[in-house]
């Protein structure tokens, strides 16, 4: 799940996965501004099948809060 | 390739996935109207070759002021994008089509005003394309319609972005634009290949004979018909057509001629291997007559074998998978022709193509029956018809830079923008020639930019023709006319380039038959420039025969 989350990451922001861990967020590299922040959530909804709410997506500060997220949600 | 894109959404997300080419985006996205209105906008000063202009149907109608006040103001935008179309003749604008889905809750009694806007563009970019050669429809209506809103649209991405499309969505937009993109870059393929039992019809006419096969015009039948009719419409845009088959040649050649819902006819087709020996041989045989390399073919067959026996045998042909579910013939047609022939427009010459195939097929027997070649070449009473190239020309001039690979000295590739650009230069000319004989006329084929380097020296940066009317000397015999014409200008050299490659082994034919040369450099990517003295005397030995008629073509530019 974390591996999955940071590959889908990596992939919307086109950077390589050994620039991210599980506290990188929005900001954090230059790759990650607030389009891709929008980007990073739909990739995340389409690879998972769910529709995150746009209440819950302004939550998001690191990748680690998608984990919270779904746990919170499962 | 330089290319714009324009929206009235948010298109950043789109812009930043299109990694292979070098992308635009005007700042702010209200403002795509003032970026075309303005020629010194940023948009033009990036120098793009293609714009693209995205836009959002339901944009269109925000505000709800009635649908007076929108058409009318889409009558104005649309009028930008004509007097920018005009004013940039060198760009080619690709305006998209318009969806706007419903935006108000109305009773069903009351008019459409989505519909009606939706007509009101199409007509109104239609009517721009086809004032406008370099206005083109870009169909994203289309694209909604296949695969749904709900797929192609995301209300979160709006409402947190801007961003109309669904990250899926966004990525089809991204291939069609890049398919458009890479069409002005990358060389179609010229034929394709067809085999007949259970792929033009179904069933194998040895066995069920001609009253047994399937193929109708209704009903199970027409599956066939209608993949027939996509096969025809892809020969009409200036594909090859040709048959490869295991038959006995007189059962097949009932079916071409006699069947009566056979839409493909025995004419459709340039060439046709119908026999019982394997079909790797037969498509060799097949490329050499057409004087095509392996890489232009593609090749469709029902069976699994033989389409694994040419992906080995021959890895250049392109075998696309056979659809499992013969209904679906039709469409999987669609993709093969996005995938492989995908093309911006079709000329004059596309249209002739399969006629010319067969016109030479009757030169090449008549050849055979002539005691000389000279006998042969004059009986074909061929008429070269050479001019400077005017600008109605030049898409057809880009389009044999980008597609001929065997007579061509230099292989340099050209876009329209370059050659205009090129033709606008002091000293540099760019020349196109037609030729036609008594078999009919084969079109613009001859395309060469030359170049005066130094008082008494000119070159030819380009000289290259299309095969299908190689074998005939009308090189040799245009050369000898730019000789003489420069000879007449004061110019006492002319300097040859010679770039080989893998495929024009043709133009090294042409250098070595010349007579007179000297290598004046030889470079180390295996670039050679040869020197003529021209002052004199002609490199060219032997000519084409030909009646050489010239609109005042004037070299006589280069030299002053």
């Amino acid at each position: 799940m974390e591996e999955k989350l940071i590959s889908i990451v990596a992939a919307a922001l086109r950077v390589p996965r050994s620039k991210l861990t599980l506290e990188t967020g929005p900001g954090d590299l230059e790759a990650w501004d607030s389009l891709a922040q929008i980007n990073v959530a739909s990739e995340i909804e389409a690879e998972f099948g769910v529709s995150i709410p746009i209440e819950q997506l302004a939550e998001i500060r690191h990748i680690r809060d998608f984990l919270r997220y779904f746990e919170k949600t499962s | 390739m330089k290319c714009a894109l324009l929206s009235n959404v948010n298109i950043e997300s789109i812009a930043r996935q299109m990694v292979r080419h070098e992308v635009h985006i005007a700042q702010g996205y209200g403002v795509w109207t003032q970026e075309l209105a303005d020629p010194a906008s940023g948009t033009f000063n990036f120098g793009p070759s293609s714009i693209f202009v995205i836009v959002d149907g339901a944009e269109l109608l925000r505000g709800q002021r009635g649908l007076e006040l929108v058409l009318a103001e889409v009558d104005q935008q649309l009028a930008w994008i004509e007097q920018a179309a005009e004013l940039s003749p060198g760009i080619k604008f690709f305006i998209s089509t318009v969806d706007v889905p419903a935006q108000t809750l109305r009773p069903i009694k009351e008019e459409n005003v989505e519909r009606c806007l939706e007509q009101h563009w199409q007509r109104g970019i239609a009517r721009a394309s086809a004032n406008h050669g370099n206005v083109y429809i870009f169909d994203l209506k289309e694209l909604v319609e296949q695969v749904g809103r709900s797929f192609l649209y995301s209300n979160k991405r709006w409402y947190l972005g801007g961003l109309r499309f669904s990250i899926a969505g966004e990525k089809l937009i991204v291939n069609e634009l890049e398919r458009i993109l890479d069409a002005q870059l990358v060389t179609r393929k010229k034929c394709l290949l067809l085999d007949l039992d259970n792929t033009l019809w179904g069933g194998v006419i040895g066995e069920d004979g001609i009253g047994g096969i399937h193929l109708s015009e209704s009903g199970e039948g027409a599956r066939y018909r209608d993949f027939q009719l996509r096969i025809r419409n892809l020969g009409q845009m200036g594909v090859i057509l040709g048959i490869v088959s295991k038959n006995n040649e007189a059962d097949a050649i009932e079916v071409l001629e006699r069947h009566e819902h056979m839409v493909l006819r025995k004419d459709d087709f340039a060439a046709m291997k119908i026999n019982w020996s394997a079909k790797a041989q037969n498509i060799a045989e097949l490329a050499q007559n057409l004087d095509i390399g392996m890489d232009s073919i593609v090749f469709i067959d029902d069976n699994p074998v033989e389409r694994e026996a040419i992906r080995t045998e021959l890895p250049d042909v392109s075998v696309p998978e056979f659809p499992a579910d013969t209904c679906e013939l039709a469409s999987f047609f669609g993709q093969v022709y996005k995938e492989y022939f995908f093309t911006l427009e079709s000329t004059e010459e596309d249209r002739k193509r399969t006629e010319a195939y067969l016109a030479n097929a009757k030169r090449a027997a008549e050849r055979t029956a002539s005691a000389s070649i000279e006998e042969f070449l004059a009986g074909l009473r061929t008429k070269i018809f050479l001019t400077r190239a005017r600008d109605e020309d030049l898409a057809r001039a880009a389009q044999l830079t980008q597609k001929t690979n065997q007579f061509n000295l230099t292989t340099r590739r050209y876009t329209e923008q370059e050659l205009r650009a090129l033709q606008t230069t002091p000293g540099t000319e760019v020349f196109i020639a037609s030729v036609a004989d008594k078999y009919g006329d084969n079109g613009k084929v001859l395309v060469s930019v030359v170049r005066r380097q130094a008082p008494d020296t000119a070159e030819l940066d380009t000289f290259l023709m299309s095969c299908r009317v190689l074998g005939r000397f009308v090189e040799d015999q245009i050369l000898d006319y730019f000789v003489k014409e420069l000879r007449s200008d004061g110019f006492s050299k002319l300097r040859v380039q010679f770039i080989p490659t893998r495929k024009n082994a043709p133009a090294r034919a042409f250098i070595e038959r010349l007579r007179g040369g000297k290598l004046v450099s030889d470079g180390a990517s295996g670039a050679q420039t040869w020197e003529f003295e021209i002052s004199k005397a002609s490199p060219v030995t032997k000519t084409a025969c030909a009646e050489l008629v010239t609109k005042s073509v004037p070299l006589a530019e280069i030299a002053s």
